[in-house]
C-alpha cells in the first residue's frame, strides 16, 4: 500500500519535470506586449473612406481592436422596438398570467378527468372562465372585517351577453371561422348549398369558403363600399332560399371597420333557417357586443387578441333555437361533442381572466386607444402632405391603416426598425402583394402597397405614440426625397397621366 | 349580516401607496406605465365617494388586486428584457478616451 502511493507520487513528479523542460525550450505565451509606433507602418484613412465601421485606435487598445463579446442580455446596449402591431397578437396581460400559473404548475390535472381531486379543481377552473359568473370565495386572512365575501366576477360568456353553455373553447379564432362555416355548411348541405360572405373578410374564413366551392357549394362574395362598410340591401338581395349561412367579420384586422352587425342580424334573422356568423376575433373586449341583442347564432373569440394566451379560443354556438353543427374533429366528444380534444385548463382560464378584465376595462381601454389615434393621426397629418386613412373614419379607433404616397410600405417598414409595425395583415406580411382588403375598399395599387396599420392597445402610452410621430415624419421625409415619383410630382406632373409602358 | 364597515381614509391611502409601489416593480416600460396611470385613476375616482358599501367593495377588490401585481412584478422581472427605445438613454456613454 505505501509502496504504490510512493511510486505513484513519484511519477507525478516525474511529470512535472518533463513537463518544465519541454516548455522551457519554448518561449511562455504572456501578455502582448505593444509594439513601437517606430516599427509599425502607420497610414491614414483617405478622406474618402466612409464606411462606418472605421475604426481609430486608441492608445489603451494596445494595438488591437478590442471588442467586448456583446451579450443580448446586456440592457444598455439594445433596445427594443415600439408595438404597434396589436391586430395580429397583443401582450397578455400580468394579471391573466397570474390566473394561468397556478394551472402551469401545481394543478396539472385533466379537466375532463372525473375520478379524482386534480380533473376536479381543473374543470371547475375551466369552467368558471366559460360561466357568466363566478363566485369566489376570499377568506378574510388579510382583513379582519370580511370573513367570507363573495366577489362577482364576469367572464367570456358575460363578455358577450352569452349563456356559458354555447360557449366552445377551441385553439383560436381560425379553429372557431373553420367550424362554424364549414360545420353548418356541411350539416346543411342536402338542402341549402349558398353561402355569402365578404370580400374583406380574415384569409380563414375566405379560405375555408373556397375549400367549401371544391366541394360544390356556392359562395357570394359580397363587395364593400369605398369606407369599408358592406351594403345592407347587397346583403339582403343576396340571400337566396337555398342560403345556409351569413358570415360577416365584425371589425376588420386591417382597417378596424365596424360592420353593422345588429342591423345585419336583423336581415338575416328575418330569413329562416339561414344562420348569421360573425368573425368577432379582433371586436370581442374592444367594442360591446351581445349575441341576443345582435341576433348572432355563431361567432368566433380568439384568446390572443384581448390580452389572453396564444393557443386558444372560443366559438360561440347558439342552443336556443339550436344552431347544428357538423364537427370537423372526431374523439372524445369534449365541449358538446364539437370540438373533441382534452381542453389546456391553465389557456381556458387565462382566457376566462382576460375576458373578465376586458369587460372591467372596456371603456378605459377604448378611451385610451381613442385619445392616443387622434394624437397619431394629428401628429402625422399637421408634419406630412399626402397620408390617405383608409377605411371608415368611425371604425374601431386602435387600428388606424394609413397610406403614405409615394412612398413604398414595405421600405418604410424597413426603415422604422424601432418600431414594430405591419402593412397588414400577419398572415400575409411575408408577401409583397398588396392587401386584399385594401384592394376591395378600391384603393388604387400604389396606395395599398404604401399603406401601413398602427395597432394601439391597452398598454400603449403617448410617449410611444410621440416617438412614432417623430420617427415617421424623419423616415418619410427620407424616402420622398430619394423617390423621383415625388420629385414628379413637386413639379406638378400628374403621375396617373403617364404611360408608362412605351416600348 | 351588518352592513359592511368602511375602510378608514389612513387605509385606503396605505393602499394606494402599496399598489404604486407594487406597480413600479414592473421591469417592462408598458405595463408598469398602465398600472400606475390606472392605480391613479381607481384611486382618485374613489377619492369622494362616501357609500360606505362602495368604498368597502373597492377596498376588497384593490387589496386582491395588490396581491395579484406584487406577484406579476415579481414574474416579470424575473424574465425581464432589453428596455424600449422610448426609455433609453439617448446619450451613448463610453469609457476611454472618446
Amino acid at each position: 500500500m505505501l509502496s504504490t502511493l510512493r511510486r505513484s507520487t513519484l511519477y507525478v513528479a516525474k511529470r512535472r519535470a518533463l513537463a518544465r523542460a519541454t516548455t522551457s525550450s519554448v518561449p511562455r505565451r504572456t501578455l502582448v506586449q505593444p509594439s513601437g509606433a517606430d516599427r509599425a507602418s502607420i497610414v491614414d484613412v483617405p478622406s474618402t473612406y466612409q464606411d462606418d465601421n472605421l475604426f481609430s485606435p486608441r492608445p489603451d487598445m494596445l494595438g488591437f481592436k478590442l471588442e467586448a463579446p456583446r451579450r443580448e442580455g446586456i440592457l444598455k446596449d439594445k433596445a427594443r422596438p415600439i408595438y404597434l402591431d396589436m391586430q395580429a397578437t397583443t401582450p397578455v396581460d400580468p394579471r391573466v398570467l397570474d390566473a394561468m400559473l397556478p394551472y402551469m404548475t401545481d394543478q396539472y390535472g385533466n379537466p375532463h378527468s372525473r375520478t379524482h381531486a386534480y380533473g376536479w379543481e381543473a374543470d371547475k377552473a375551466v369552467e368558471e372562465a366559460r360561466k357568466a359568473r363566478r363566485t369566489r370565495l376570499l377568506c378574510g386572512m388579510r382583513s379582519q372585517y370580511t370573513f367570507f365575501f363573495l366577489f362577482f366576477e364576469q367572464n367570456i360568456a358575460d363578455l358577450i351577453g352569452a349563456d356559458p353553455k354555447d360557449i366552445v373553447f377551441t385553439s383560436g379564432a381560425t379553429e372557431s371561422n373553420n367550424m362554424s362555416i364549414k360545420g353548418v355548411a356541411r350539416f346543411n348541405k342536402e338542402k341549402k348549398r349558398h353561402i355569402i360572405t365578404t370580400q374583406t373578410e380574415h384569409k380563414c374564413v375566405l379560405d375555408s369558403c373556397r375549400k367549401l366551392q371544391e366541394e360544390d357549394f356556392d359562395v357570394t362574395y359580397l363587395g364593400v363600399q369605398q369606407n369599408g362598410v358592406l351594403d345592407l340591401q347587397e346583403l339582403e338581395a343576396a340571400i337566396r332560399p337555398d342560403t345556409s349561412l351569413v358570415s360577416v367579420m365584425s371589425v376588420n384586422n386591417e382597417t378596424g371597420v365596424i360592420q353593422p352587425i345588429k342591423e345585419i342580424g336583423a336581415i338575416v334573422r328575418k330569413h329562416r333557417g339561414v344562420y348569421f356568423h360573425t368573425d368577432a376575433a379582433q371586436a370581442v373586449g374592444k367594442i360591446p357586443l351581445d349575441v341576443n341583442e345582435m341576433n348572432i347564432d355563431l361567432m368566433s373569440i380568439s384568446g390572443h387578441k384581448i390580452y389572453g394566451p396564444k393557443g386558444i379560443g372560443a366559438a360561440y354556438v347558439r342552443r336556443r333555437p339550436r344552431v347544428r353543427l357538423e364537427p370537423i374533429l372526431s374523439g372524445g366528444g369534449q365541449e358538446r361533442g364539437l370540438r373533441s380534444g382534452t381542453l389546456p385548463a391553465a389557456l381556458a382560464v387565462g382566457m376566462g381572466e382576460a375576458a373578465r378584465i376586458a369587460k372591467i376595462e372596456m371603456a378605459r381601454d377604448h378611451a385610451t386607444v381613442q385619445r392616443l389615434a387622434q394624437h397619431l393621426i394629428d401628429g402625422l397629418e399637421s408634419r406630412i402632405d399626402h397620408v390617405v386613412r383608409n377605411g371608415d373614419v368611425n371604425g374601431y379607433p386602435g387600428c388606424v391603416n394609413l397610406s403614405f404616397a409615394y412612398v413604398e410600405g414595405e421600405s418604410l417598414l424597413m426603415a422604422l426598425k424601432d418600431i414594430a409595425l405591419s402593412s397588414g395583415s400577419a398572415c400575409t406580411s411575408a408577401s409583397l402583394e398588396p392587401s386584399y382588403v385594401l384592394r376591395a375598399l378600391g384603393a388604387a395599387e400604389d396606395m395599398a402597397h404604401s399603406s401601413l396599420r398602427f395597432g394601439f392597445g391597452r398598454f400603449t402610452t403617448e410617449a410611444e405614440v410621440d416617438f412614432v410621430v417623430e420617427k415617421l415624419v424623419a423616415t418619410v421625409q427620407k424616402l420622398r426625397d430619394m423617390s423621383p415619383l415625388w420629385e414628379m410630382v413637386q413639379e406638378g406632373i400628374d403621375i396617373n397621366a403617364i404611360d408608362w409602358a412605351q416600348h | 349580516m351588518s352592513p359592511p364597515v368602511p375602510p378608514s381614509r389612513k387605509t385606503l391611502l396605505h393602499l394606494y401607496a402599496a399598489t404604486l409601489r407594487a406597480s413600479r416593480g414592473f421591469s417592462s416600460y408598458n405595463f408598469r406605465n398602465y398600472f400606475l396611470a390606472r392605480t391613479k385613476d381607481a384611486f382618485r375616482g374613489i377619492q369622494n365617494e362616501s357609500d360606505p358599501a362602495k368604498l368597502s367593495s373597492f377596498y376588497h377588490a384593490a387589496v386582491e388586486e395588490l396581491a395579484v401585481l406584487k406577484r406579476s412584478a415579481i414574474v416579470n422581472s424575473l424574465y425581464g428584457g432589453w428596455k424600449l427605445v422610448v426609455e433609453k438613454d439617448k446619450i451613448e456613454r463610453t469609457r476611454g478616451v472618446n
